[in-house]
């Protein structure tokens, strides 16, 4: 116990910088995935075929192999078969090839939450607005989108939350986020060798913040109560 | 419908052909055109891919890469007059790394295994180590030799020489990810021992360490380790008579000692 | 003069025809009923009227001025289309309402953004939204809805949902009000309360149609009558020639079963 008290202010730093790290992949995946997701979308929604079976194939691919998988095809891929290691070896090369493989997974699961959430709206709603003469941008933003956002949220959460969960699959790649942080201290990192506690420590951290995504959505879903 | 898919497909597998064939290609005409040591020298670097493993490669209080190997390195790359960079890999993805350029070498206290000559160019060997059975203290005395090992369930590390003695001796055994994990096995109780490095064991069980009641049963073999390049590189020669000088002017030898392996250099 | 002229329309979907040949006119403050069993046709009539459909065949005229005609390519287009449905009100059976506003949101969300489009909208703002609000009021008011102006259509029933819908359709002051079978959806004690206001807009001299199966509603209410069967106007009259001398077989069988 003395000796955890002793190594907790370098674990604790250590920890932070990974958690950083975790957050920054977590942030940039959700503004990446939002709108392309949405692109997606619209993509498989569209009445010209070859665009709409195209972005099925994809979206079918993408949904049908594990992230692991992909993460490895999308950082090793350039290098190894085109001879053309496009994300560099560093930190930052390999944060670029998380990121692309996350943001095109996760906007492939949000564009089907989005078809869900688009088709789910009656169409008796557009066919109101038309009436009425309104624009079609006026009736997704003034009727339709609302109305959408309130039928994705509850979908969506949950995989935001997986997402959160879902970045520790980056250090496949070696990105150095927090459970790399926190395994590292088995190994002798900043002079503590053996130590497996802070890799189980890591797991709070994972509740805190989940804890906070959690409140907040709720809080989303409330607001969203006052109609039907 | 039929026809986009069968299209659809049949484009696909196009591009990927003519990417495989164009890699095949490139290899050859790329080896030609430049030396692995004229591409360093161009881009100024040596980009050595390591995992945190004390006392080989790890971090100190401030994050900076020290260690025997790390040491060693560092003296190699001023001699090639470029900057050295370590990057930490997946140790699974070691070859992956390596052939795709994200690292020029792996220089990491690298057990020479079969798999690992056939795969990369190494270096000569420049230290020995031996596998050793971690098992409980208080079990340790039963454990005497590699004869009364049978019954134990083992852990090692996947692709490590201690999971190769453990192949070679018949014994049951999981392999994990790290050896690392192959100690918290036996913490956890989930395995009965571990076979991993002796080095890693001096750093990782005993006294001061989370696995304080885990210690050494028994030695099993001695392997080598060397420092892997990629497929016909120019390094190799290089960083060999780099290692013949440095031992015959002590400086080596120095460097173990800041991190008490002297015992483990190989003199020839 | 007839403020709308229809001549000649035709529908299929799939090639499956549902609108075959339809022609008629009416007079400015006039009612007319549409009656006729579903699957007729007159739900696509009225959905071509207010261009949710585009007919394959046939001219739609308003107060003389050709709103549609099916041989020019150019009348198909979207953007064509939307200022010429401002001439026509259209009421639903499941009354559409948008959930996320109050009902006096709903009345006056479309007027005010068609109000963005006047040249004088930015020096003007308050003002329009001001005259907006004072005229859904009044509209809201009329329909016996005062008091519920700032409930959400999931807080009423569906008859205020329905006389909501009618505010809605009002506000925008079109030429020609539609009813899609406005009283189906609802509970049969209701129905009473929306058909009264309907009853009364009619007296008003409100120019209507109405796709309807109350027959004694429609019989009431309507200046004229239009009897559908399988895509063809069968017969037409004055309501009481249709529905108390029918000259048609077909009219005689359906209106026997009420």
């Amino acid at each position: 116990m003395e000796q955890i008290l002793d190594q907790m202010p370098i674990v604790i730093t250590s920890l932070n910088i990974g958690f950083i790290q975790t957050l920054k992949l977590f942030f940039v995946t959700l503004i990446g995935a939002f709108p392309l997701g949405l692109i997606i979308a619209f993509g498989s929604m569209s009445r010209f075929k070859p665009l709409s079976y195209f972005t099925k194939l994809i979206v079918w691919i993408i949904r049908g192999t594990p992230l692991m998988i992909q993460l490895l095809i999308i950082y090793y891929f350039p290098g190894l078969v085109l001879h053309k290691p496009v994300w560099g070896g560093g930190e930052a090369g390999r944060f670029l090839a998380a990121a692309v493989s996350f943001v095109l997974n996760y906007s492939c699961y949000f564009s089907e939450i989005y078809r869900g959430g688009i088709q789910g709206v009656p169409v008796g709603q557009e066919e109101a607005g038309l009436v009425l003469g309104m624009t079609k941008n006026q009736i997704f933003f003034k009727v339709t989108l609302l109305q959408m956002i309130k039928r994705i949220v509850p979908p969506m959460s949950n995989e935001i939350i997986t997402l959160v969960k879902d970045t520790s699959l980056a250090r496949i790649i070696a990105l150095q986020e927090i459970i790399w942080a926190g395994q590292a201290f088995m190994k002798g990192s900043h002079g503590i060798s053996g130590a497996i506690w802070p890799l189980f420590f890591t797991a709070i951290y994972y509740l805190i913040f989940n804890g906070i995504l959690t409140i907040l959505l709720g809080h989303l879903e409330k607001k969203l109560d006052y109609f039907r | 419908m039929k026809k986009i898919t069968a299209f659809i497909l049949m484009m696909i597998m196009t591009v990927l052909l003519t990417a495989c064939q164009d890699s095949g290609a490139g290899s050859d005409s790329g080896g030609s055109a430049q030396t692995d040591m004229e591409y360093i020298k161009d881009k100024g670097t040596l980009v050595v891919g390591v995992t945190e493993y004390a006392p080989m490669d790890y971090k100190d209080e401030n994050g900076e890469w020290i260690g025997f190997d790390a040491d060693m390195a560092k003296a190699f790359a001023k001699t090639l007059d470029v900057e050295v960079e370590f990057i930490e890999i997946d140790w699974d993805n070691k070859i992956m790394e390596l052939e795709g350029k994200t690292i020029d070498c792996v220089w990491n206290g690298m057990t020479l295994t079969p798999e690992v000559t056939s795969a990369m160019d190494c270096s000569d060997a420049y230290c020995g180590n031996a596998q050793v059975v971690i098992v409980p203290s208080e079990d340790a005395d039963k454990y005497p030799d590699a004869d009364s090992l049978s019954g134990l369930t083992f852990a090692a590390e996947a692709g490590s020489a201690g999971e190769g003695v453990l192949q070679e001796l018949e014994l049951e055994y999981t392999s994990v990810k790290t050896q690392a994990d192959a100690l918290m096995e036996i913490a956890a109780g989930t395995s009965g021992a571990a076979v991993i490095d002796s080095s890693m064991a001096d750093a990782m069980v005993g006294e001061g360490t989370s696995y304080a009641d885990l210690t050494v049963a028994c030695t099993l073999n001695s392997e080598e380790y060397g420092v892997g390049f990629r497929k016909g590189s120019d390094l190799v020669k290089a960083l060999n008579d780099f290692f013949t000088e440095s031992l015959a002017d002590g400086t080596m030898k120095k460097c173990a000692e800041t991190y008490e392996m002297q015992d483990m250099l190989l003199e020839k | 003069m007839a403020i709308l002229e229809i001549e000649h329309i035709s529908k299929s979907f799939n090639h499956i025809e549902v609108l075959k040949d339809i022609s008629f006119s009416l007079e400015k403050g006039q009612a007319v009923s549409i009656i006729g069993s579903s699957g007729s046709g007159k739900t696509t009539l009225l959905r071509c009227l207010n261009f949710l459909e585009t007919p394959d065949k046939g001219i739609i005229r308003v107060n003389g001025e050709t709103l549609y005609d099916a041989s020019d390519p150019a009348a198909r287009l979207e953007s064509a289309i939307r200022k010429k449905r401002l001439h026509f009100g259209l009421v639903f059976q499941s009354f559409n309402l948008f959930p996320q506003y109050t009902a006096l949101e709903n009345v006056m969300l479309a007027k005010e953004l068609l109000a963005r489009e006047q040249p004088d909208y930015k020096t003007r703002k308050k003002e329009i939204h001001e005259e907006i609000q004072a005229l859904a009021e009044s509209l809201l008011t009329q329909m016996g809805l005062g008091s519920r102006m700032s409930s959400y259509p999931h807080q009423l029933s569906g008859g205020q949902c329905q006389r909501v819908a009618i505010a809605r359709a009002l506000a925008l002051s079109p030429d020609i009000l539609c009813f899609d079978e406005p009283t189906s959806a609802l509970d049969p004690e209701l129905t009473g309360e929306v058909l009264r206001v309907i009853k009364n807009l009619a007296d008003d001299n409100t120019t209507m149609i109405i796709v309807t199966h109350e027959m004694a509603f429609a019989r009431d209410v309507a200046d004229h009558v239009i009897f559908m069967d399988d895509g063809y106007i069968v017969e037409q009259g004055s309501p009481v020639q249709v529905f108390e001398h029918p000259s048609e077989e077909r009219t005689k069988q359906f209106l026997a079963k009420y």
